[in-house]
């Protein structure tokens, strides 16, 4: 990151100065508001219980699990089909995406709203069915692909559709001159996403659909760390392979066997589903007209004011800490970089980051340093961070380096690091909004987010209160979504990962 | 991929048809206080148990955690499950003419233990909730616990007149009492509010260093743990079905189904014996 040293150096219109002042406001602002955030470290004795995960990570027993296949096949079908059912809801979707606003407003809600989130609102109608779990990964990934396909197809080149003859139908055109030039981009990020919705299927454990996580949380939360270790040794192993067993050749066979692992399906109850839409998810006051009722029941809602506060003060530290992340540790994993072996160990330590899930890394940080914000921000950072630099290392892969001789920090400074900055500020902005709803999880710190509230409310049955709170994580996503779009360099193609 | 689309296409217009549930098999559900790994081996084991006894087909269905079992139970996704004391409640309110059927023996007097890290220096086994608590972090269990959130934090409030927020630096839900435990055991909570029975199976099985953490306190004692059954079950599987799952639920002698709940045996309990938990969940808000 450029540093000024003197005044007027970061004046000027052109691109860089532009990125650079606005990775700095970013990094000011996150260190002017750091002193609010709470950020004690509690000095204490944390080694016995990390001994005891270093060793159930080092010593798993196999042995001890109980049916792990059927937990992975579980898992990957319901990536397979929440990704498949994704595409199917989003392309139609993104054919008319930047002609209607209410299919774009729509699609920013579904996506604001984390998979989590969207799991306990379907589990009170479905159950722990497979309809929860592929609902939850389908419907804010048909917003999702809405607007990444239709952004990839608006920045088709027209010549083709242009030179067709006047008379030509809208259909065809579309499925001859404009389809096949998006084909490639569109089919390689269908297959980005499908690997980020392996990660979210385990996480739908979390909350008890019978994936991988359900699993892994109930081991770790237990203390039951050698069986732990052994189902995270399982998940590194899935997430590292996903080259050779899903390969596209491999992958209808896949799906179709996949649905024979789905389930078990429930059975809808028409009234039921009625009455949470109409009834549950609403406050009682405001069903009967009773207006009073109506202000005493916002008086019961959660503190918002601090919630928000901490959600966003979460959300911008793990934003810069992202970015300082990346950009410490992106040259780990790329060719440019290193020896064999250092790149297989920076690609193996990536992958181990950015697949654990935050929920743990924040456990180890919180057994480390204590309850604070402090874990939460550690594990935001480190985790997405890690998701970055390894798509930074991939770009920096497919540069050819013009000026031989440069050392290695040269290499990095002036050859490489001016060409990746662009895209990876961008992402790191794209990824704003997914810290934030990801701040949610991390309830256990005793941090107030919003995310803490809407789980207790989830948890008191007051689904009404949960789905006013999620409104306003929605709104604020939203929000923070627009806001990082307005400043996110443009001057950059994205070649959007799974960074939304 | 166009080979995965047009697949999958296809595939759409064979799938199989959603198998949907019989309507005449009995679902329970239950989560026990401490070891919920291999759940589906050990509690298929009940149900075998269930289904013999009572002659209907009987499946276990697992879940996570007590507003999930809640949830199922409502919509009558289980008809039977083994709830805990402020979870059954919920249950029971929105579920009407549902009833509690059974507890442990354990269970009609539950207790909490107020557990400290022993650098706080405050003193194992006092009489009352001792002054020194003030200014230190604190952790509850899981959001709903009965015993790790509800019953600690009445005797907190009782004690102290203050929410618990005011009285401690920090307040936070680990979410298990296994997590309670190891959390007050590193320090990084000073002190915590757990299950008794779980912590002394901890302690009985060398998992807790007592040099680090001890008991402060014990809370009296306040029913916990029931078996919850719906109300409408008698028109589905037959006059007197309730009876008959009660009976069958008493007659529960085998260590080897009981170790997993874990219980010595279960006796019969009423709403009632609940209505100190409904007031204490009433008055914290946990109810409404």
């Amino acid at each position: 990151m450029a540093e000024p040293t003197a005044p007027g150096m970061l004046r000027g219109d052109s691109p860089g100065l532009r990125l650079a002042r606005r990775s700095l406001v970013l990094v000011a602002l996150c260190a002017v508001l750091l002193p609010f955030a709470d950020l004690s470290v509690v000095a204490h004795d944390p080694w016995a219980e990390l001994g005891r995960m270093a060793t159930g990570l080092a010593l798993p027993h196999w042995g001890e699990l109980s049916s792990p296949l059927q937990a992975i096949g579980l898992t990957v079908s319901v990536a397979l089909w929440g990704t498949l059912l994704g595409v199917l809801l989003g392309f139609p979707l993104a054919l008319v995406f930047f002609r209607s606003r209410l299919v774009r407003t729509g699609c920013a809600f579904v996506r604001a709203i984390h998979e989590l989130f969207w799991a306990l609102l379907f589990l009170q109608v479905f159950g722990f069915s497979a309809v929860t779990a592929l609902a939850a990964l389908a419907v804010p990934y048909a917003g999702i692909f809405a607007k990444v396909y239709a952004e990839i197809l608006e920045q088709t080149p027209r010549d083709a559709a242009d030179s067709l003859p006047p008379g030509v139908g809208r259909l065809s055109r579309f499925v001859y001159a404009e389809l096949p030039l998006a084909w490639e981009r569109l089919a390689a990020y269908t297959r980005y996403r499908f690997e980020c919705s392996l990660r979210a299927s385990v996480l739908l454990g979390f909350v008890g659909l019978p994936t991988l996580g359900f699993h892994l949380e109930s081991a770790f939360r237990e203390g039951h760390y050698h069986q732990a270790g052994a189902l995270l040794w399982l998940f590194y192993l899935l997430i590292g392979t996903i080259g050779v067993w899903g390969h596209r050749r491999l992958l209808p066979l896949l799906a179709f066997a996949s649905l024979f692992l789905l389930g078990p399906w429930p059975h809808v109850d028409g009234d039921l589903l009625w009455r949470f839409l109409s009834h549950d998810l609403w406050p009682a006051p405001l069903l009967n007209g009773d207006w009073a009722g109506l202000i005493a029941w916002l008086g019961d809602i959660p503190d918002l004011g601090p919630a928000i506060g901490n959600t966003l003060l979460l959300g911008l530290m793990g934003t810069v800490g992202a970015l300082v992340i990346a950009l410490l540790l992106w040259p780990l994993a790329s060719r440019h970089f290193g020896n064999p072996a250092t790149r297989l160990g920076g690609r193996a330590l990536l992958v181990g980051l950015r697949s654990t899930p935050e929920l743990m890394l924040a456990f180890i940080f919180l057994l480390l340093l204590g309850p604070s914000m402090l874990p939460a921000w550690l594990a935001l950072a480190l985790h997405n961070g890690a998701l970055i630099a390894f798509l930074a290392a991939r770009h920096a892969d497919s540069l050819e380096p013009g000026m031989p001789g440069l050392s290695a920090s040269g290499r990095y400074a002036y050859e490489l690091l001016p060409r990746l900055y662009p895209g990876l500020l961008a992402l790191v902005f794209y990824r704003a909004e997914v810290i934030i709803r990801e701040t949610a999880l991390l309830g256990m710190l005793g941090v107030a987010t919003l995310g803490f509230h809407i789980d207790s409310s989830f948890q008191y049955l007051m689904f009404d209160q949960a789905f006013f709170l999620l409104l306003v994580t929605a709104g604020l996503n939203i929000a923070v979504d627009a806001l990082a779009r307005r400043y996110r360099p443009r001057e950059v193609v994205m070649d959007d990962p799974c960074s939304r | 991929m166009r080979r995965l689309i047009a697949t999958t296409l296809m595939l759409l217009g064979l799938a199989p048809v959603a198998q949907t549930q019989a309507q005449d098999t009995f679902r329970f559900t239950a989560i026990p206080d401490e070891d919920q790994t291999r759940l589906v081996e050990r509690f298929q084991k009940v149900a075998d148990y269930l289904a013999d006894t009572l002659d209907v087909d009987v499946e276990y269905v697992p879940v996570k955690s007590y507003s999930a079992a809640v949830s199922a139970f409502r919509n009558d996704q289980v008809q039977l499950a083994w709830f805990g004391g402020l979870s059954g409640v919920q249950a029971r309110r929105l579920v009407p003419g549902s009833q509690a059927l059974a507890q442990g023996v354990e269970d009609a007097a539950f207790h909490s233990y107020f557990i400290a890290n022993a650098d706080t220096g405050i003193a194992a086994d006092q009489d009352q909730l001792p002054e020194s608590f003030e200014g230190h972090s604190f952790t509850f269990g899981a959001k709903t616990s009965t015993s790790g959130r509800l019953m600690p934090e009445y005797y907190l409030r009782e004690r102290f007149g203050e929410a618990p927020e005011a009285l401690f630096s920090r307040v936070g839900f680990s979410g298990d009492h296994t997590r309670t435990i190891a959390l007050v055991e590193s320090g990084t909570y000073d002190v915590g509010a757990v299950n008794y029975s779980v912590w002394n199976a901890a302690v009985e099985a060398g998992r807790v260093d007592t040099d680090k953490v001890h008991v402060v306190w014990e809370t009296p004692a306040y029913p916990d743990y029931q078996w919850t059954i719906r109300g409408d079950v008698d028109a589905r599987f037959g006059d007197g079905f309730t009876d008959r799952v009660r009976q069958a639920l008493l007659g529960m002698t085998d260590p080897d189904l009981l170790e997993s709940f874990p219980r010595q045996g279960f006796i019969p309990v009423s709403n009632d014996a609940y209505a100190p938990i409904e007031t204490v969940g009433e008055d914290l808000g946990l109810l409404r």
